[in-house]
């Protein structure tokens, strides 16, 4: 059983692998093809003409895009991702420091996500034909409405501006060090034994997570319930029903355990597009991850950054999902038998 | 076909969406004449004044000005002409090459339906933010620029949705009669096929002007959007974002906006998903 799985996760990421090399061709092709010369980017601007040509054929600018390509994979395979203009340091160095701020971030709110989806669901479905039915659909389809977006918007208002009991800018409280050993600062916090300083990332936690975490769970919300309603027609919960289980013992006992497969797959994909609104949120409320730094490459067409950024993305949520399937066939007992 | 048209004009959700949308639209078309001053007009004597209602208020801005004197209710107004433009025409190319690309695959199969599939992958691949920041870099700011870059990004949700409906439908025994009695392939689908992917489409399309209104409003907050001298909702909460202490309204404001025309679009969307969809009208749900 083991093994299968690991074989099916081995030929999901091989599978994945023709899907990146065009994915990072593709992305490649696009910020080559911008009006930008990176090569006279990374000069001051009194550099002469020749010192820019030089510096083009530095960069391997002055061959061919397929060359140039190979040459970059080449590059990336090893790590290397070429030079930031505006930072002057590597783009994969600068990646790699912002990159756990961003999945702690979203850890946090998937298992958010994850609570509320369920909590949710199972009130939705707890209401199905009683008069407080259409007052919940309702309050879904709302809910549904509110993208990550104006939920960051709109706790940070409450909370952090007429309430304020949360902090909204940042990741720790400004006055206290960040502790560089992982990147994951709950747990460097940890390490080092400041609690002071774990209260305090926490703290600045809460809002980011809060906000990505309710944006994404009306969607489960819903695809549980409409899971709830298929099993509900199986023979076996009337079969539970006519043993005289608990309405409660069946839903939770039964029904719920076969209408959280299909919820998991389709959450799945969720918690891939997730990943990348940490994004919107992180810029809301300062938060130093990757989401701040690409919109900075962004602003300052910060080629080899914006690639290596957008590569990583891309690579999370490709990995995200190769998880989700795997689980899926784990946890699902007629697809391990063969 | 008018069936399901009476029938959706019947749902309480439709009639309140539509309504809602015609307010906003209003707003949008008429704005010249609705709003009390230009939306760029400064008044630097008048910065950050809170609504008129409120202590320090001043009745000659209903609702206050921003860190420039700009009055915010004439902003949002025109912020509404943005955000209806956007709402309007990024659904429509996104539509049309989605849907073009679906019919295909979905009738013709074979290669063709491969190859598309592999593209939607592809694409996909791509979390929707990153790849439009990242076509922003290469359009440059502006309203068209915003509309493009959504067409490029999210014709990929009608293509994969409609795919499978057409191939459905495509199966359906009067699709085979319509090539026997000597439709081209062409003729099939537009009269065969399309008439019943159509409801879908529609739908698909009211969900899509939602998600329009809100990447223009995160574009436009991140400051790759319809540019400066465009007013835009996104702007607003940009710049209501730094000075949130002295004027929270300027936040609420632009937030409640957007709000409002997202859920309009949704609500409008799901009560004609329930209208139109054959089945789910049938089973009452």
């Amino acid at each position: 059983m083991a093994a299968t799985v690991l074989t099916l996760i081995a030929r999901r990421l091989l599978a994945a692998i023709p899907i990146l090399l065009i994915v990072s061709a593709l992305l490649f092709c696009v910020l080559r093809a911008l009006p930008v010369d990176p090569a006279a980017m990374s000069l001051p601007p009194n550099a002469t003409i020749a010192e820019i040509e030089a510096k083009r054929r530095e960069m391997g600018l002055d061959r061919p895009l397929p060359e140039q390509y190979v040459i970059w994979l080449r590059g990336a395979l090893r790590g290397d991702f070429g030079h930031s203009i505006q930072f002057r340091r590597a783009a994969g160095a600068l990646v790699a420091a912002t990159l756990p701020a961003t999945i702690q971030l979203a850890v946090a709110a998937m298992v958010l996500a994850g609570i509320l989806g369920l909590g949710g669901g199972l009130l939705l479905f707890r209401v199905r034909g009683t008069v407080l039915e259409p007052v919940a659909d309702l309050l879904s389809i709302l809910l549904l409405s509110i993208p990550e977006f104006l939920w960051g918007l709109i706790l940070l208002f409450v909370f952090g501006v007429a309430l304020r009991v949360l902090p909204f800018t940042g990741e720790v409280a400004p006055d206290l060090p960040v502790p560089h050993l992982t990147g994951f600062i709950l747990l460097d916090s940890l390490t080092i034994g400041r609690f002071d300083i774990f209260v305090s990332a926490c703290q600045h936690l809460i809002l980011p997570a809060a906000a990505l975490g309710l944006a994404f769970s009306p969607t489960i919300m819903r695809i549980l319930r409409s899971s709830l309603f298929d099993v509900y027609h199986e023979d076996y919960i009337q079969q539970a029903r006519l043993r005289g289980l608990s309405e409660r013992h069946v839903l939770l006992g039964h029904a719920l355990k076969n209408a959280s497969l299909p919820t998991l797959t389709l959450a799945g994909v969720q918690f891939g597009i997730l990943f990348s609104g940490t994004l919107l949120v992180e810029v809301i409320y300062s938060y130093p991850g990757m989401g701040n730094l690409m919109v900075d490459a962004v602003r300052n067409a910060d080629l080899p950054l914006i690639q290596a950024i957008g590569l990583t993305y891309c690579i999370v949520v490709l990995l995200i999902n190769t998880a989700v399937d795997s689980l899926y066939v784990v946890l699902n007992p007629k697809l391990r038998v063969r | 076909m008018a069936g399901p048209a009476v029938r959706s004009l019947r749902s309480p959700r439709v009639l309140i969406a539509l309504t809602m949308i015609a307010g906003i639209a209003s707003c949008a078309v008429f704005a010249g004449a609705i709003a009390p001053h230009g939306p760029g007009e400064q008044n630097l004597l008048a910065i950050l004044t809170p609504p008129a209602w409120t202590v320090g208020g001043d009745s000659n801005y209903p609702l206050g000005t921003d860190s420039l004197g700009r009055d915010v209710l004439s902003r949002l107004i025109y912020g509404a002409r943005t955000a209806m433009i956007v709402a309007f025409f990024a659904p429509l190319g996104a539509m049309i090459i989605g849907s073009i690309l679906a019919h295909i695959s979905g009738y013709f199969g074979g290669v063709v339906d491969w190859i598309i599939g592999r593209m939607v992958d592809v694409w996909m691949s791509f979390p929707p933010v990153i790849l439009s920041l990242i076509l922003m870099v290469g359009l440059g700011v502006g309203i068209s620029k915003v509309i493009l870059a959504i067409v490029l990004v999210d014709w990929t949700r009608f293509c994969r949705v409609l795919r499978s409906e057409v191939l459905i439908v495509t199966r359906h025994d009067y699709v085979a009669a319509a090539r026997l009695l000597g439709f081209t392939h062409w003729q099939t689908i537009v009269r065969e096929v399309l008439p019943a992917t159509l409801p879908l489409l529609i739908t698909l399309v009211s969900v899509e002007m939602a998600i329009a209104v809100v990447v223009e409003a995160i574009l436009s907050f991140v400051g790759l959007g319809v540019g400066a001298d465009q007013p835009a909702w996104g702007q607003m909460i940009a710049d209501a974002r730094q000075y949130v202490y002295q004027s929270p309204w300027n936040l609420l404001l632009p937030i409640f906006a957007i709000f409002l025309t997202v859920t309009a679009f949704n609500l409008l969307g799901d009560g004609l998903r329930r209208t139109l969809d054959v089945r789910l009208a049938e089973a009452g749900r």
